[in-house]
């Protein structure tokens, strides 16, 4: 019942919302439902770190991998629930286009989100993700304009054939299962799929056909190079705060499926080949997105190459595995969507005072937007992986195991496009904030609903780069264990 | 031996040839509604397939799924998508990016290909290999719509046939998943072409046309 309620709410939210709220009592209820899914959503967190794994009905389950990525979802969502607030101001009512459309969206997307960490079944976590690109596909779509309508449509169109891949590998993995004596009732069941590594380990080719289906599939959500066609589109036409959700919760999640896939496969087969390939697409994403970000003309777009570089470090410390290894990509995870929401935050603001976002006819940000220069110069040396702040700790984790396992080229490629992306950021920042500026911003507003989440993402980011409670790094540890 | 087992048996081998004509035909089709037909005549040689293995493997699970995509495929998709077609009132001729001829051609040499790669896999396992050589077909046609079509509809048409191979392939190998991940399935792809009919009217009311090369802002 406790796995239920988080999944409930927001689908009730969502529908008052449709049906009784009006544009003007929408954000009041949404704030109202949100801080409620919160609660419910801790809730579970708190359950699984003191009594272990907890389980409803056949489908639903939350262990300590699904709690770490829970407590993802539930601070991302109620930073951007409370940013979103005074951001959708001047939004005026359309179909699927107002308020109140937004915020029931947004409570499907979180609905999703929580799903697909719930999911016990692979094949509900195959419905749940293919859930999220629908619930949000209308978000990124959102203003209506042709730039969002092409990506809307774009984003609908790559993700599904992409999800349907990832379909076809459930398929292929359910077939290798019954073939080795599961009941068809259980074939799917992570936790059976899981305790069944000797039997399964029976048929590999067609165990790794599966894996190769599923990375291709849950890697296009997750914007591997070269399926990330959808990703810069989506995040930079869609309002900035589904932007933040996009990069900060929905590529973790996509993560999160395959840390899961990858688990069933290393076990049955040995860790070589699914590390292998998740290594390689690492690499690939990070070189690509890192050398196109050096080349990027519009913010969102430049942190949107950014998510993928990311998730391409988060995959290199998969890959590797080690505890060290893993360490690092989950704690990347987190890192990562406090920085990326920080940066989109802010550049949602850059964007409602500038009315653009392209970066050459942004100028002197640091005299007429100091506080939204202020966190975008945090967010971004964050990003780029410098001390103190939390991304070094995870970046240098990640690294310290290439080192260890002596992969050198992993970690050469890894540092020498982490220098290239630290000077293309730099350059860019310079730019927007010292250059004399031919147009002044047309306002200079931040509402305070819009200051303190941007407050709370920039004091977690150097939090963590000072120090990673204790209790947190135990979360981790704990999370590891399950793989 | 009982006639109607017989019937059955003879549904599933067969009927692979049917859905490689289809697959021919939606390759060769020049209009919208056409092309939207075929997928339902698709769909309906798969409710066959599904009602014959609901026989042979006695299994009330698989006639819930025969029922379901013969009123969700067969009738409600693409009447939706017919409607759709009506509404836009786009010119209902495709203008495809490769001719007729060609398309056609390169849908003969995807079946070529479906049936080399399933071969060795079937012998070794067992499964009928014409219905498995289908539903490889199926996925790659599907996937050279999608690429090849400029309408927005054509691309939901070749989403469809993706995903009634994807479905094919799990019905001939594994007598298809757990009813209730079948119900999720369905219901996804019931929501995914309510979205993408949305889209569609925003195309329109942006672009003022349905053809999605134009859609050519974004790059990079």
């Amino acid at each position: 019942m406790m796995l239920l309620l988080p999944l409930l709410i927001p689908l009730v939210g969502a529908a008052v919302l449709l049906g009784f709220g009006t544009n003007g009592r929408a954000r009041l209820l949404a704030l109202v439902v949100g801080g409620v899914e919160i609660v419910a959503v801790l809730r579970v967190v708190l359950a699984v770190y003191s009594s272990g794994p907890v389980r409803f009905g056949r489908y639903l389950r939350a262990d300590e991998l699904s709690a770490f990525f829970l407590l993802n979802v539930a601070l991302i969502s109620g930073l951007v629930l409370v940013y979103s607030l005074d951001y959708l101001r001047h939004v005026e009512g359309e179909r699927f286009s107002s308020a109140r459309w937004f915020h029931a969206f947004l409570f499907f997307f979180v609905f999703t989100m929580v799903g697909v960490c719930l999911s016990s079944n692979l094949g509900l976590l195959w419905i749940m993700m293919e859930a999220t690109t629908l619930a949000s596909a209308l978000l990124v779509g959102f203003y209506n304009t042709r730039g969002a309508v092409e990506a809307g449509w774009k984003y609908l169109i790559v993700c599904t054939v992409g999800i349907a891949f990832a379909l076809f590998g459930t398929i292929v993995l359910y077939l290798a299962a019954i073939k080795s004596g599961l009941s068809p009732e259980t074939a799917l069941d992570w936790t059976a799929l899981m305790a069944a590594f000797p039997r399964l380990g029976s048929d590999i080719p067609l165990l790794k056909l599966a894996f190769v289906f599923v990375v291709v599939g849950y890697g296009t959500k997750v914007g591997f190079v070269p399926m990330h066609s959808w990703l810069p589109d989506a995040h930079a036409e869609a309002p900035s705060p589904i932007s933040a959700l996009l990069s900060g919760v929905l590529l973790n999640c996509a993560m999160y499926t395959l840390l899961r896939y990858d688990a069933i496969i290393s076990r049955a087969t040995g860790t070589n080949f699914s590390h292998t390939l998740l290594l390689v697409f690492g690499v690939l994403s990070v070189v690509v997105a890192g050398l196109l970000i050096v080349v990027q003309r519009d913010l969102k777009r430049l942190l949107a190459y950014s998510s993928i570089e990311h998730m391409g470090i988060v995959a290199i410390g998969v890959g590797l595995g080690g505890t060290l290894g893993l360490y690092g990509a989950l704690l990347h995870t987190f890192n990562h969507s406090i920085g990326k929401t920080l940066l989109f935050f802010a550049a949602g603001n850059v964007r409602q005072n500038f009315g653009t976002l392209r970066m050459d006819r942004i100028g002197g940000l640091a005299r007429s937007l100091p506080k939204t220069a202020l966190a975008l110069a945090l967010g971004s040396v964050a990003i780029v992986g410098l001390p103190p702040f939390s991304l070094f700790v995870s970046e240098f984790a990640i690294l310290s195991e290439a080192f260890a396992q002596s992969r050198l080229l992993v970690a050469t490629l890894f540092l020498v496009t982490l220098s290239v992306v630290f000077g293309g950021m730099l350059h860019h920042l310079f730019g927007m904030f010292f250059r004399e500026s031919k147009r002044s911003p047309a306002a200079t507003h931040m509402a305070l609903s819009e200051a303190v989440p941007i407050a709370i993402a920039a004091a977690g980011l150097v939090w963590f780069g000072v120090h990673i409670p204790a209790g947190f790094k135990a979360l981790i540890d704990r999370a590891i264990a399950v793989l | 031996m009982d006639l109607v087992q017989l019937a059955a048996g003879k549904t599933f081998s067969s009927s692979a040839v049917f859905l490689l004509l289809t697959v021919l035909l939606l390759a060769a089709a020049r209009r919208v509604s056409t092309a939207i037909i075929l997928f339902s005549l698709q769909s309906a040689i798969i409710t066959a397939q599904v009602m014959a293995t609901a026989y042979t493997e006695k299994s009330a699970e698989a006639w819930v799924v025969a029922a379901m995509v013969f009123a969700l495929k067969v009738v409600a998709i693409p009447s939706a998508l017919l409607w759709l077609v009506e509404r836009l009132k786009s010119p209902r001729a495709i203008q495809p990016s490769i001719s007729s001829a060609k398309a056609v051609f390169v849908a003969a040499l995807m079946i070529l290909l479906s049936y080399t790669v399933v071969q060795p896999y079937a012998r070794e396992s067992r499964v009928p290999e014409d219905a498995l050589a289908a539903a490889v077909a199926l996925i790659l046609t599907g996937a050279f719509l999608m690429v090849s079509q400029r309408k927005a509809i054509m691309q939901i048409v070749g989403l469809l046939v993706l995903e009634n191979g994807i479905f094919l392939a799990a019905l001939t190998t594994t007598f298809g998943m757990p009813l209730v991940i079948e119900i999720g399935v369905f219901f996804d792809l019931l929501m995914g072409i309510f979205i993408m009919g949305v889209f569609a009217f925003r195309i329109r009311d942006t672009f003022e046309h349905l053809d999605v090369t134009k859609l050519r802002r974004l790059r990079g």
